[in-house]
């Protein structure tokens, strides 16, 4: 049995645009999803993470590198397990004069599914009402449950979601994060690709970022999150509301010389760089400053993935 | 592949430029039975008695001219190139009623043309069917989700362009069938069928063979040029282009090139043979004369040019299906 579903390395994609220029869309990318769980394929708008799974689906061809998936080469392979595969890249597409139902249909009939499973999967995904309705008429959240539905027809191993919130409302995106969640505790590998870290923290066991077509940081969120750097506090004066300002500038000088880095934030200075939160207390107090708050700020993955894509020079959009 | 193909088919029948170009197909089919009608009608008496009126008038002016007028046609005659008709079909002498009457339709002559005319139709269709059939996937993006289903290319083109091939081959066969049956009652009521020789239906439904294969030949062609262009508009706009300035402006140009434009060995397959014509220019004493020489493409010519263009552009069109990145 592989532990890995996904396996890439030193994968290389570069495209030629109109003009002739060539654009390095991913460069040396050595990815590793383990087998079971949701994990978040993480990096900036442009960054590779499309083309990555394009690659792996058999729809873009690599440059070099090798991929595997369930440790079958791919793209070569790829027709021994694509009924393992379950994907949705991008914003869903059907055919849009046909009905959701008559869309499923065509593809169960096309991997031998039986038709029974068209009425189960549109049940799963709550559309049995409107699975007659043409495709085109469905909302952008129903098109992303369709599509949902169109994976599961296969009953996959592995489901691969690439920006699956891309456009959906509030209602929708939490819809499709339980949805993500539901099948990654069921067992089966869930890769999800995004750019909304928020919404990935909330579900994923495991990460992987990039920036530049190049991994940045893997893992657990927990080692991620973890190895991304000294802790920081926040930490409140208690003192006279007259002497706020200049007690402020005291306590930044002192946590300054002890080589710790400050940044003042209304009534909060953010400290980051002590060991332990005590070193705080302890220094300010020696110089008859007292805290009244203090609350270690726990790193969040947003927090990681700017910093790492900041060193890559991509600024973290969102 | 064949579960493939049979998907492919199922959406090709659900498909709305399906319903709409058969449908046509069938509503001008049902248009030429209604002009064959039409012509096969016998003269009303208005028509007789204004046709005797022409008559009339004509035998009065070769009564004063007619002399003349054979002088002047026997002079034309010899001056016509080789094969020359005959002089008595060339110059007929007085007029007759004949000439001013409607002519008889007659079955045997009628269908050859008839079924040219289907042809152009029928293969039209269906090529815009088979390229929208394939294109509209490519521009809604339904390919890519199609691939992640059946990543194997050259089923997936080959399930295409024989869904959408199989597809038309009923829809041809019933409309030739509808047109040659619907043909022979009308003629066979209005006018003459009694030349129809046991040959005359042998070529007939040979004919109609070949106008069959050729409709699935286009709609498969449709396809493939929905695969390399990847919008409707676009084959539609490639089709266009092609007729007018190849085959329109080109061919009238430079008429040597017709037995290599698409549209005549067209003809020399469906109609077993076709004609066309070239000007031969000489210049002679320092004058420069030019005349019109009939010239013919053979059915194996024909048959030759088409089998070698199809299969080309199948070979090119899987290709590029199965290189090309898919967006």
């Amino acid at each position: 049995m592989p532990d890995l579903a996904i396996r890439t390395q030193a994968l290389r994609k570069t495209y030629r645009t109109r003009r002739g220029k060539r654009v390095v869309a991913v460069q040396g990318l050595d990815l590793e999803v383990p087998i079971g769980g949701v994990h978040g394929f993480l990096g900036p708008n442009g960054s590779g993470k499309t083309t990555t799974i394009r690659m792996l689906l058999g729809l873009v061809r690599a440059d070099a590198g090798t991929m595997t998936v369930f440790d079958q080469v791919v793209p070569d392979r790829l027709p021994d397990i694509v009924g393992r595969v379950g994907a949705i890249v991008e914003s869903p597409k059907f055919f849009p004069a046909f009905s959701g139902r008559k869309n499923l249909e065509l593809l169960a009939d096309a991997i031998g599914a039986p038709r029974q499973r068209v009425g189960e999967v549109l049940a799963e995904t709550s559309l049995n009402d409107r699975g007659k309705d043409k495709f085109k008429s469905y909302s952008l959240g129903m098109k992303q449950r369709l599509a949902i539905a169109a994976t599961l027809l296969k009953e996959p191993d592995l489901l691969i979601f690439d920006e699956p919130t891309n456009g959906l409302d509030p209602a929708g995106i939490r819809e499709i994060r339980e949805t993500m969640r539901y099948l990654g505790q069921q067992g089966r590998t869930v890769l999800v690709s995004s750019h909304i870290l928020a919404e990935v923290e909330q579900v994923a066991d495991t990460v992987s970022i990039i920036g530049h077509g190049r991994l940045l940081a893997s893992g657990t969120v927990a080692e991620v999150i973890g190895g991304s750097g000294k802790p920081t506090v926040k930490v409140a004066l208690d003192t006279a509301a007259g002497e706020h300002a200049a007690n402020q500038e005291r306590a930044t000088s002192i946590l300054t010389s002890a080589g710790l880095s400050v940044r003042a934030e209304g009534k909060y200075l953010f400290v980051d760089g002590a060991e332990h939160s005590a070193d705080v207390t302890r220094r300010l107090a020696q110089q008859e400053l007292y805290v009244s708050e203090l609350i270690p700020v726990r790193a969040g993955l947003e927090s990681v993935f700017l910093e790492l894509t900041a060193d890559e020079g991509l600024g973290g959009q969102q | 592949m064949i579960r493939l193909t049979g998907v492919e088919l199922r959406r090709l029948i659900a498909r709305r430029l399906t319903v709409i170009g058969v449908g046509g197909v069938l509503i001008i089919t049902a248009l030429l039975l209604f002009a064959v009608w039409r012509d096969a009608q016998p003269m009303s008496a208005a028509e007789q008695r204004q046709n005797q009126i022409y008559l009339e008038e004509a035998q009065k002016d070769w009564k004063l001219n007619g002399a003349q007028y054979q002088k002047d046609c026997e002079a034309q005659y010899q001056s016509q190139p080789d094969p020359k008709p005959s002089l008595k079909e060339f110059c007929p002498g007085p007029p007759t009623i004949d000439q001013f009457g409607k002519p008889e339709v007659v079955f045997a002559e009628l269908m050859p043309d008839l079924l040219q005319g289907v042809s152009y139709l029928l293969v039209g269709i269906a090529f815009l069917v088979g390229a929208s059939f394939v294109g509209a996937e490519f521009s809604s993006g339904a390919i890519g989700n199609w691939l992640t289903f059946e990543p194997r290319r050259m089923r997936v083109y080959g399930s295409k362009l024989l869904g959408g091939a199989i597809g038309f081959v009923p829809v041809a066969v019933v409309v030739v069938a509808f047109l040659t049956l619907g043909a022979f009652v009308i003629v066979d009521q209005l006018g003459n069928t009694a030349s129809t020789t046991g040959k005359v239906w042998g070529d007939l439904n040979e004919t109609s063979g070949r106008i069959v294969l050729m409709t699935a030949v286009g709609a498969a062609l449709g396809g493939v040029v929905g695969v390399l262009l990847r919008h409707t508009a676009a084959a539609i706009g490639l089709v266009m282009g092609y007729l007018i300035l190849i085959e329109g402006v080109f061919g009238s140009f430079l008429t040597k090139a017709q037995p290599w434009l698409v549209r005549l060995n067209f003809d020399a397959f469906i109609g077993h043979g076709a004609t066309y014509w070239v000007q031969q220019c000489e210049s002679s004493g320092g004058s420069y004369s030019c005349t019109s020489v009939e010239k013919h493409v053979s059915f194996e010519h024909g048959a030759w040019y088409l089998g070698i263009t199809a299969v080309a552009l199948v070979v090119l069109g899987a290709l590029v299906f199965r290189r090309r990145d898919v967006n």
